[in-house]
């Protein structure tokens, strides 16, 4: 049984046909003509390309050992739900995500033990000043904000996150033009010429966190990254003292998505970078698989600061490690709109005067 | 005495001659031939005798011409070019030319006013009077054409002619400035102040994993870029002399500028 094959038009995605006259395939859509050996390769590289495959093998975490947990002792929290983890020590009045007060459960049971734990680098001390920098050369910032902020309340917690190892295998098409310009005495010329770019190859990523509390916003943890992963050790209860942590409530399956995102972006950027020579690069297909997948389950350093202004909860955070400090401020509106409307008549008066002394010379 | 009356005579035979040439419109600056005529009496007598001092202040002919509709077969440009030389002018000319019919205006230019009025300074004359063409305030539209002509002019008599860049000072426009100011004052603003407003936002989410990304672990074992096929397009040239002006050439092979377009 024989079978027609068609051809696509590069162009438009039309379909094409040989032209006896030219002795090329012809486009009846746009007009574009192609050597037949042309398509053919066309056509080869279309047929690799495939959806992309990023599925991982996922054996975070391991069972806490006999014993293991006799230290441990879970708070909770019944304004947002939060269940905290501290050691026998811990006398945790508040909870760290919300502020409301903690009632102690017991002694911890369930979940998994963490894998890797990052110890906390920054003191609190460290954390206090740099909330203050924080505040410091915000033009908006209500004055009676920072007064009103209880700097004792930053909390060290740690955070559970999952952590993701893998080898991307890429294959990205892309549409690239080139042009070149001349001119004769009558006519300015453009020549555009179109090309197919194909790359395949590999991209490693190391330790790629994603959040596994919904306690904590993913922006804000996002906010506060990197972290260095290679300075974490063999989870120890003994890093808890004087410390809390939160139990991770989405696992590691559910975490996949947001690390293929970003894996996916990345290894397109990098791949994308390799193209040059190009006017214009345009991403055609991209398909992108996993190999070597491996998930980890880790507690990083987070301090925390949760207080409420004006009915509203802001959440402010900082690396443990490294000290990187994020969180968003409320907005003086009274301020914003006078800076707004002074500043915009000091500017028009200087426009205006410019205007004339530009005209005056 | 006898002497004398020759002479008078001989003169007075010289200025009806001379008048003669005038009346047949030959070598007159200001051709009014449309029917009926754009301007009074009075109106004619005024252009045309400051059409002629200027004429004669540049050495140089600066003419208007109306005509009812452009010779059949020919553009605005061929019309005014050919009826230019058929009426014997010099090789240094500004000339205002009109087609009534579909209310058409072109400024021919030759020679020196080739140099005095470059495309900029066709464009910039021809704001100044298309409104009045327009209203058919055609006295006033070849009263400010004659003037900024003669302004044009003189300025490139200083080797420093009016073009691109290069124009006369227009009046200083507060009622535009003003709305304009505040406008720029106002964006400006807005701007700075929204850079100051961003200072309190820190969180937002990372779209990218780069951080992560294995030092040298980037290893590339295929790349194939191929050709798929190629288009040229194609643009005429503006053809501008060096002054920065676009130039024809008439059927006698002399060089004019010039431009136009429809009131």
């Amino acid at each position: 049984m024989s079978t027609l094959q068609e051809y696509k038009c590069p162009c438009c995605d039309g379909a094409i046909a040989f032209d006896p006259n030219s002795q090329k395939m012809e486009c009846p859509y746009c007009g574009s003509e192609f050597e037949m050996e042309t398509l053919v390769s066309y056509d080869k590289e279309l047929q690799n390309d495939s959806e992309s495959n990023m599925k991982w093998e996922t054996n975070a975490g391991v069972d806490w050992r006999e014993g293991e947990t006799e230290g441990l002792r879970v708070y909770h929290c019944n304004s947002c739900g939060g269940e905290i983890v501290g050691d026998d020590t811990l006398a945790a009045s508040k909870c760290p995500y919300c502020g409301n007060p903690v009632v102690m459960m017991g002694q911890l049971s369930g979940g998994l033990k963490p894998d890797i734990i990052v110890p906390f680098k920054i003191d609190k001390k460290a954390a206090k000043k740099a909330l203050v920098n924080h505040y410091t050369g915000k033009k908006f910032l209500p004055k009676v904000f920072k007064n009103e902020n209880h700097l004792e309340e930053i909390k060290g917690v740690y955070v559970p996150f999952w952590l993701f190892d893998a080898d991307a295998r890429a294959n990205i098409r892309y549409k690239a033009t080139r042009t070149r310009t001349w001119s004769d005495s009558r006519y300015d010329y453009t020549e555009t010429s179109f090309y197919n770019v194909t790359r395949q190859g590999k991209l490693g990523f190391s330790a790629l966190p994603v959040d596994g509390s919904t306690k904590m916003a993913d922006d804000l943890m996002e906010s506060i990254e990197p972290f260095d992963i290679a300075e974490g050790v063999p989870f120890q209860t003994a890093y808890l003292a004087g410390f809390v942590a939160d139990k991770y409530d989405v696992d590691s399956k559910e975490s996949i998505e947001r690390a293929n995102e970003r894996i996916k972006k990345s290894t397109e950027e990098a791949f994308e970078n390799t193209v040059d020579g190009y006017t214009t690069v345009v991403p055609a297909s991209s398909s992108i698989s996993l190999a070597n997948s491996s998930a980890k389950y880790a507690l990083l350093p987070v301090w925390i600061l949760n207080t409420d202004w004006k009915g509203q909860k802001y959440t402010f955070a900082m690396n443990g490690q490294t000290g990187k400090f994020v969180g968003d401020l409320p907005l003086d509106k009274g301020a914003y709109k006078r800076s707004l409307w002074g500043l915009a008549a000091l500017l028009s008066a200087a426009c205006l005067a410019v205007s004339y002394l530009i005209w005056l010379f | 005495m006898k002497n004398n009356f020759f002479a008078l005579c001989a003169a007075i035979l010289m200025a009806v001659a001379s008048f003669s040439v005038m009346a047949d419109g030959e070598n007159k600056r200001l051709n009014d031939l449309t029917e009926p005529t754009l301007l009074s009496e009075s109106e004619n007598a005024q252009i045309s005798k400051k059409l002629d001092d200027i004429s004669e202040k540049h050495g140089m002919d600066i003419v208007i011409l109306a005509v009812d509709s452009t010779e059949e077969g020919l553009s605005v440009e061929e019309d005014a070019t050919e009826r230019y030389e058929s009426m014997g002018f010099g090789d240094d000319g500004v000339m205002l030319y009109l087609s009534m019919e579909h209310g058409d205006w072109y400024i021919l230019t030759c020679g020196f006013g080739i140099t005095a009025i470059t495309d900029a300074g066709i464009e910039y004359i021809s704001e100044k009077f298309t409104d009045d063409l327009s209203d058919k305030n055609f006295a006033k539209a070849f009263d400010t054409f004659v003037s900024q002509t003669d302004e044009f002019i003189a300025q490139a008599k200083t080797g420093k002619p009016y073009g691109a860049g290069n124009m006369p000072k227009k009046p200083y426009n507060i009622i535009l400035c003003i709305p304009v100011s505040v406008g720029i004052g106002f964006f400006a603003s807005l701007i700075i102040n929204n850079k100051w407003r961003s200072k309190l936002y820190s969180v937002s989410r990372k779209t990218k994993a780069s951080n992560y990304v294995k030092p040298g672990s980037l290893v590339i074992d295929a790349s194939r870029d191929f050709f798929l096929y190629k288009k040229i397009d194609r643009s005429e040239r503006s053809d501008k002399g060096d002054d920065g002006s676009t130039t024809h050439t008439s059927s006698s092979g002399k060089t004019y500028g010039g431009g136009g377009g429809k009131f």
